[in-house]
C-alpha cells in the first residue's frame, strides 16, 4: 500500500492549500448564500435568497447582459487571437527569426497592462470629455466635446467587449502559438503540391490541430470575463449591471440582511462557469479525438 | 486505471472539515464584543497617556479626498508623534462599508487582535456597526477635549443619522451638502428642486448626480425628497414607524423621472461615483456638480482643477448636514493610543487646523462658543477662499439628516424607479 500512497503525499502539500483556499472560500459563501450569517445573528439555513434573486428581474437582466458581453468578448478575443497567431506563423520563413521575435513580443504588449488600467484609460481617452473628443473639438472637426459619440459607458457594453478583446487575444495568441510551432514549414510546401492555397491549408491543416486548445483557452476567457469585476464596474451603465457588478452593490449596501443574496449570486456564476467548463472540457476532448486521431 | 480511492478519500475529509470549521468556528464568538482592555476605560487620563506611549494606531478612513489626507497625514500624524509617542498610520478606504465589511469579517473570524485602532464612520455605516456590536465601549465621554469642547447635548452631535451614539463614537466633524457651479456659465444657480428642474429642462445635458447608493448621490435624492414632498419633518420618526412610505415617496420618483431626459447622456446612464461627476464638471460637460462638504470646491479651485469662476450655493430651505465621528472598534489592539489619538484629534488646536482649507477645510465638531478667546479669534482669521458659502449662510441653510433606515430603502428605491425607468 505504502508505494501507492506516495504519490499524493507529495501533492498533499499543494491540495491542501487548494483545498482550503479555495474551496474552502466556495464553502463559505455557500454556507453564507443559505442564510448561515452568524455575524448578523443568522443562524438558519434556506434557500429564500435563491427564490428571491431568481423572481427579480434585476438578476435575469444581469445575467442576460453577463452571457452577451462575456460570449461577444471571448469570441472577439479568440478571433483575433487566432488570426494574429496564424499570421505569426505564415510570416514565419527561415532567417527572418529575429524580426519575427519582435513581432511577437509586439503583439504581446497588451498582456503587461492590467485591466483596470485598460479600463481607466478607455475612460481617460475615449469619453465624451476625454483626451481624444478635446482634440478633435480644439482641431475643429467636431463642433463641441459632446457631440463625440459615446464610446465609453454605452448600453451596449461595447466598451467592455473591446478592452477585452484588446486585452486577452494575445492571451489566445500566447496559448495557441506553441501549437502551431510544432507544425513543419514543410507541411505548407506539401500541401501546395495537392493544389492547397494559403485559406484551404488553413482550414483543414491548422484549424483541427488548433481547435482543442483553441475552445479551451477561449473557454477560460469566457470565464474570465463572465465573473470578472473591474472593467464593468468602470466602463458598464447604471442599469443593467453585469452579475459580478451587481453582486458587489448587493454585498456593499444596506445592512448585512443583503449579504447572503450577494452571494448567492456568486455561487450562481460559479455554477454556470463549472457547468460551461465541463462542456468546453467535453467539446475539445471530442476534437481531439476525432479529428486528430494520435497528434 | 485504478482508481484512487485514497486521494478522494483525503479530499472528501478536507471538505468535510472546513465545512464544519465555517461552522463551529463562527458559534465560538456570539457576544461579538471582546472582554479585553477594560481597565482603559477606568484608568486615569495620565495611566491612559502614558500606556498609549510607543503604540501604533491604524486610522482606516474614506481616502478619496487629498485634503483629508494631507491634513491628516502632514498636520496630525508629526503632532501626535512629537507630543505623545503615538505613531498614527493612515489606511485609505474606497468606501467606508469596507471597513464594515473587514471587521465582520474579523469577528466572523473570531480575530481579537484586529487591525484596525481608529475608524472615521457616521450614518448608516454606524448603524449597521452598532447594531452588529463592531464597536468597542463607551469612550467618547471619558476624553477631556470631549468634556472641554463638544456640546455634547446638541441633538446633531447626540444623534447619529437619527440613532443615539451613547459615547462609542466622538464627533469629529462636520459636513453639509452644497451644489457647485461655474458661475460664468450659470447666472442664477437654481436654489430649489422647482428651480433645478427649469434650469435642467432650459440646459438639457449640463446637469446629473452620481448613480446612488454612491454617498454623494445618495444623499442628493434625499435632499430632494426633502423638497418634493414638503419638508424632513415627516421623516423624524423611524423607518418601521412610517406608514403610507411608498406613496408618499412617489413624489420623488416622478420628479426625478421628470428630469431624467435632460440629464447628461439624457439620463441613460450616471457617473458611478462623485469623483467622476467632479471630473466631468472640470471639463465642462457638465455646468454643476455637488458634494458633501462645503471646502471641497474651493479646494479643487486651488489645486487648479475647476475653474477660478467656480462658486457654490444651498438651496432655499436648506440642504442636509450631518456630523461625522471617529470610533474605536471592539478588536483593536491599541485602544489606549486610539483615545489618545482621538482626544488630540478634537483639540481646539487640531480642530481649527482642520477648518482652514490650507490644512483640509471641513467644519469643525467641537462648539466654536466654548473656544478661548484667542481661538475664535484665530477662527475668525481663516481665510476659506472664495469658492466657500460663509459659515453663517451654510449654518441659516441647513436641514438635518434622515434616520439611517431611510437610506437603503432610498437607495433600493432609486434603482427600482428610476434607473429601471
Amino acid at each position: 500500500m505504502w508505494p501507492n500512497i506516495k504519490p499524493y503525499i507529495y501533492v498533499l502539500p499543494t491540495a491542501g492549500v487548494l483545498l482550503i483556499l479555495f474551496v474552502g472560500g466556495l464553502i463559505e459563501g455557500l454556507i453564507q448564500s443559505l442564510g448561515y450569517f452568524p455575524a448578523a445573528g443568522q443562524y438558519g439555513f434556506s434557500l429564500d435568497y435563491y427564490r428571491q434573486l431568481l423572481s427579480s428581474s434585476d438578476f435575469w437582466d444581469s445575467l442576460i447582459l453577463t452571457f452577451r458581453i462575456a460570449l461577444l468578448s471571448s469570441l472577439s478575443a479568440g478571433v483575433l487571437g487566432m488570426f494574429v497567431s496564424v499570421c505569426l506563423f505564415m510570416l514565419k520563413r527561415p532567417g527572418s527569426g529575429r524580426k519575427n521575435q519582435i513581432w511577437q513580443r509586439f503583439f504581446q504588449l497588451p498582456l503587461i497592462v492590467p485591466h483596470l488600467v485598460w479600463a481607466y484609460l478607455m475612460v481617460l481617452l475615449f469619453t465624451q470629455s476625454g483626451w481624444l473628443s478635446r482634440i478633435l473639438a480644439s482641431l475643429g472637426w467636431i463642433h463641441h466635446i459632446n457631440d463625440f459619440p459615446v464610446l465609453v459607458n454605452d448600453s451596449f457594453g461595447g466598451d467592455i467587449i473591446f478592452t477585452y478583446a484588446w486585452k486577452e487575444a494575445p492571451f489566445i495568441a500566447l496559448m495557441i502559438y506553441p501549437v502551431l510551432l510544432r507544425i513543419h514549414g514543410s507541411w505548407f510546401e506539401a500541401s501546395r503540391v495537392f493544389g492547397a492555397n494559403r485559406w484551404s491549408f488553413f482550414r483543414e491543416i491548422l484549424l483541427p490541430l488548433l481547435m482543442p486548445t483553441w475552445i479551451s483557452s477561449s473557454f477560460i476567457v469566457f470565464a474570465f470575463t463572465f465573473s470578472a469585476f473591474e472593467v464593468p464596474f468602470l466602463l458598464g451603465v447604471t442599469y443593467p449591471r453585469m452579475l459580478p457588478v451587481l453582486s458587489y452593490n448587493l454585498y456593499t449596501s444596506g445592512g448585512l440582511e443583503a449579504r447572503p443574496e450577494a452571494l448567492a449570486v456568486n455561487v450562481i456564476l460559479a455554477v454556470i462557469v463549472s457547468i460551461l467548463g465541463v462542456a468546453a472540457y467535453r467539446l475539445s476532448q471530442r476534437w481531439s479525438m476525432d479529428e486528430q486521431g494520435g497528434w | 486505471m485504478k482508481r484512487p480511492k485514497f486521494f478522494y478519500l483525503i479530499a472528501g475529509f478536507f471538505i468535510l472539515a472546513i465545512f464544519l470549521a465555517g461552522c463551529a468556528g463562527q458559534k465560538g464568538n456570539e457576544q461579538g464584543k471582546s472582554a479585553g482592555h477594560p481597565n482603559v476605560l477606568k484608568a486615569n487620563w495620565q495611566d491612559v497617556l502614558s500606556q498609549a506611549k510607543g503604540q501604533t494606531v491604524n486610522i482606516y478612513l474614506y481616502g478619496g479626498s487629498e485634503s483629508t489626507n494631507n491634513y491628516i497625514d502632514n498636520w496630525v500624524a508629526p503632532r501626535l508623534k512629537k507630543q505623545f509617542g503615538v505613531q498614527l498610520n493612515r489606511v485609505p478606504v474606497n468606501d467606508t462599508k469596507d471597513i464594515i465589511n473587514k471587521l465582520v469579517s474579523e469577528k466572523q473570524a473570531g480575530k481579537k487582535d484586529g487591525s484596525i485602532d481608529v475608524m472615521w464612520i457616521n450614518g448608516e455605516n454606524f448603524l449597521m456597526s452598532k447594531k452588529n456590536n463592531l464597536l468597542w465601549d463607551s469612550f467618547s465621554p471619558k476624553l477631556p477635549n470631549v468634556k472641554k469642547y463638544v456640546n455634547q447635548n446638541s441633538p446633531a452631535i447626540k444623534n447619529d443619522f437619527g440613532e443615539p451614539t451613547q459615547g462609542v463614537e466622538a464627533p469629529w466633524s462636520q459636513a453639509q451638502f452644497v451644489f457647485t457651479y461655474d458661475s460664468n456659465k450659470v447666472k442664477h444657480p437654481p436654489k430649489s428642486a422647482e428651480a433645478l428642474k427649469q434650469w435642467v429642462k432650459q440646459h438639457p445635458g449640463k446637469f446629473t448626480y452620481p448613480a446612488p447608493p454612491d454617498f454623494t448621490g445618495s444623499a442628493f435624492i434625499r435632499n430632494m425628497l426633502y423638497e418634493t414632498t414638503g419638508g424632513y419633518k415627516q421623516y423624524l420618526k423611524p423607518l418601521d414607524k412610517q406608514t403610507g412610505l411608498d406613496n408618499i415617496v412617489k413624489a420623488l420618483w416622478n420628479y426625478l423621472n421628470a428630469i431624467e431626459p435632460y440629464l447628461w447622456r439624457k439620463g441613460e446612464t450616471y457617473p458611478e461615483s462623485a469623483s467622476k461627476l467632479d471630473q466631468l464638471y472640470a471639463s465642462g460637460a457638465v455646468w454643476l456638480t455637488m458634494g458633501y462638504d462645503p471646502a471641497h470646491a474651493a479646494n479643487e479651485v486651488k489645486d487648479g482643477r475647476f475653474p477660478k469662476s467656480t462658486r457654490t450655493f444651498v438651496l432655499k430651505d436648506g440642504t442636509l448636514s450631518n456630523t461625522s465621528y471617529l470610533s474605536i472598534p471592539f478588536n483593536s489592539p491599541h485602544k489606549a493610543a486610539a483615545m489618545v489619538a482621538i482626544n488630540f484629534m478634537l483639540s481646539p488646536k487640531a480642530q481649527i487646523a482642520k477648518s482652514d482649507p490650507e490644512n483640509w477645510g471641513a467644519l469643525m465638531a467641537i462648539d466654536p462658543n466654548k473656544l478661548s478667546s484667542k481661538g475664535q479669534k484665530q477662527l475668525n482669521a481663516i481665510d476659506r477662499g472664495k469658492a466657500t458659502l460663509p459659515s453663517k449662510v451654510l449654518a441659516n441653510h441647513r436641514v438635518p439628516e434622515i434616520p439611517a433606515g431611510y437610506v437603503d430603502y432610498l437607495e433600493k428605491g432609486w434603482m427600482e424607479h428610476v434607473a429601471k425607468h
